[in-house]
């Protein structure tokens, strides 16, 4: 059955944080100056303003900095999902990443739960990280 | 431009025909980028993540939002503007009402209306002549944290209403004891709690204390969003604040006037918030008598 949900519309700064998701690799900006982890990219370091970057792979561990449970579909293709939680997720590298938590029924869901990446290929290019309960 | 004589009117206003077109939610869904592959939507969902997060870093939730809720509609139902005039809402009512983004339930989300409003800015020289006494600008401030809401360590406040508060409360001269009701931007109800938290008329975790006893309804010691605001009278963004304040202060409420028609103080000095994005924009100003 074809995808019915929105897909990441991908462009210059995006790509290599998409592609790296299509191989099941997280990938962060890192910035060659100062040291800061960043995302969403960008072409410069929020903190120091260096254009210099480098591209590192998330081991993928993090926690729920906050969630909220939709019991509304705002989109067709979410329609038989609800209630279904939509997650911050604070890495351990330091980035937080807007994303699904999976895995577990919403009422299990707590700030600061540990969570994990895992991979959802969607389209044979898209692949989405979303995050479900540690261990 | 009024002080410099590059203009003698200057006109605020807002329309949208937001309920009978769908150009709100699409407005909303762009404003949302690429959140929406993890289906996130809009504001609800946004500030259903800044309310859980104040959840767990100090005590609030349904318990403190309900007061806002029920005392907004409790003036609601004495504006026959509003939206929800005749349609009283107990805290039952609130409690049983359906989720649409788990914390926030139906009640806790401003309205969707057709409709617009508008107030005109001029010199107070000009002003004094008018029909009305006129509703003095005292303070104005602006803050802009700016963060995206998952890019925000910080949201559970404090958002921008803390400098805003300070700056237009010190322009005006004022202190926070000055003030007779507040007109506080109520996208959502917790944006309500976090504004007047922001600017220190409780401490984090006090607001349902706070907000306890009908604080902020008609007769109460602090009223709150004298028109029902834009949760029970209508959503017109800024101007459903702002041009409540300024019809209080000159007189024209009727049987929600504030003063002794309500029981309660009479409005010399009322403050208003605004605030945009995911708590990410905040300006404050304070209007007067004078």
């Amino acid at each position: 059955m074809a995808y019915e949900k929105p897909l990441p519309r991908i462009n210059g700064d995006n790509r290599q944080f998409w592609e790296g998701c299509k191989n099941h690799e997280l990938k962060f900006q890192k910035c060659a100056s100062c040291g800061h982890v960043r995302f969403p990219p960008s072409l410069v370091c929020p903190r120091c303003l260096c254009t210099d970057i480098e591209w590192v792979v998330s081991a993928g561990a993090g926690k729920v900095y906050t969630y909220a449970v939709y019991h509304t579909a705002y989109h067709d293709g979410f329609r038989e999902e609800v209630p279904y939680v939509v997650a911050v997720v604070e890495l351990r590298e330091g980035p937080r990443l807007l994303t699904n938590i999976v895995g577990c029924a919403p009422g299990e869901v707590y700030c600061e739960m540990p969570v994990t990446v895992v991979w959802e290929d969607i389209t044979p290019d898209i692949t989405l990280p979303k995050f479900a309960p540690s261990g | 431009m009024l002080e410099a004589g590059l203009c003698r009117y200057v006109l605020i206003s807002y329309g949208h025909n937001e309920l009978s077109s769908d150009s709100l939610f699409t407005m909303l869904t762009e404003f949302s980028g690429d959140d929406v592959v993890f289906g996130h939507f809009g504001a609800t969902g946004g500030y259903a993540l800044a309310a859980r997060r104040a959840m767990h870093e100090y005590r609030t939730g349904p318990q403190t939002w309900k007061h806002i809720a029920v005392g907004q509609r409790a003036w609601a139902n004495l504006n026959p503007r509003a939206v929800m005039h005749g349609r009283p809402m107990s805290f039952d009512d609130y409690l049983s009402s359906q989720y649409v983004v788990e914390p926030l339930r139906l009640p806790d989300n401003c309205l969707v209306n057709d409709g617009g409003r508008a107030v005109v800015v001029t010199t107070l020289e000009r002003a004094r002549d008018l029909r009305h006494p006129p509703a003095v600008i005292l303070g104005l401030g602006q803050h802009n944290p700016s963060a995206q809401a998952a890019q925000s360590g910080a949201l559970a406040g404090s958002t921008g209403a803390k400098k805003a508060g300070e700056q237009a409360l010190s322009m005006a001269g004022v202190t926070r004891d000055d003030i007779d009701a507040c007109q506080i931007y109520d996208c959502f109800t917790y944006t309500v709690e976090v504004t007047l938290q922001d600017y220190g008329f409780f401490g984090p975790g006090e607001g349902e204390d706070w907000f306890s006893g009908g604080t902020i309804g008609p007769g109460g010691r602090m009223p709150v969003n004298t028109s029902g605001g834009q949760l029970s009278e209508a959503y017109y963004m800024g101007l459903t604040p702002l041009s409540e304040a300024a019809m209080q202060i000159m007189g024209r409420c009727g049987e929600r006037q504030l003063g002794p028609a309500t029981k309660t103080k009479e409005p010399n000095i009322i403050l208003v918030s605004d605030n945009g994005g995911i708590l990410q924009a905040h300006s404050c100003c304070i209007l007067g008598r004078i």
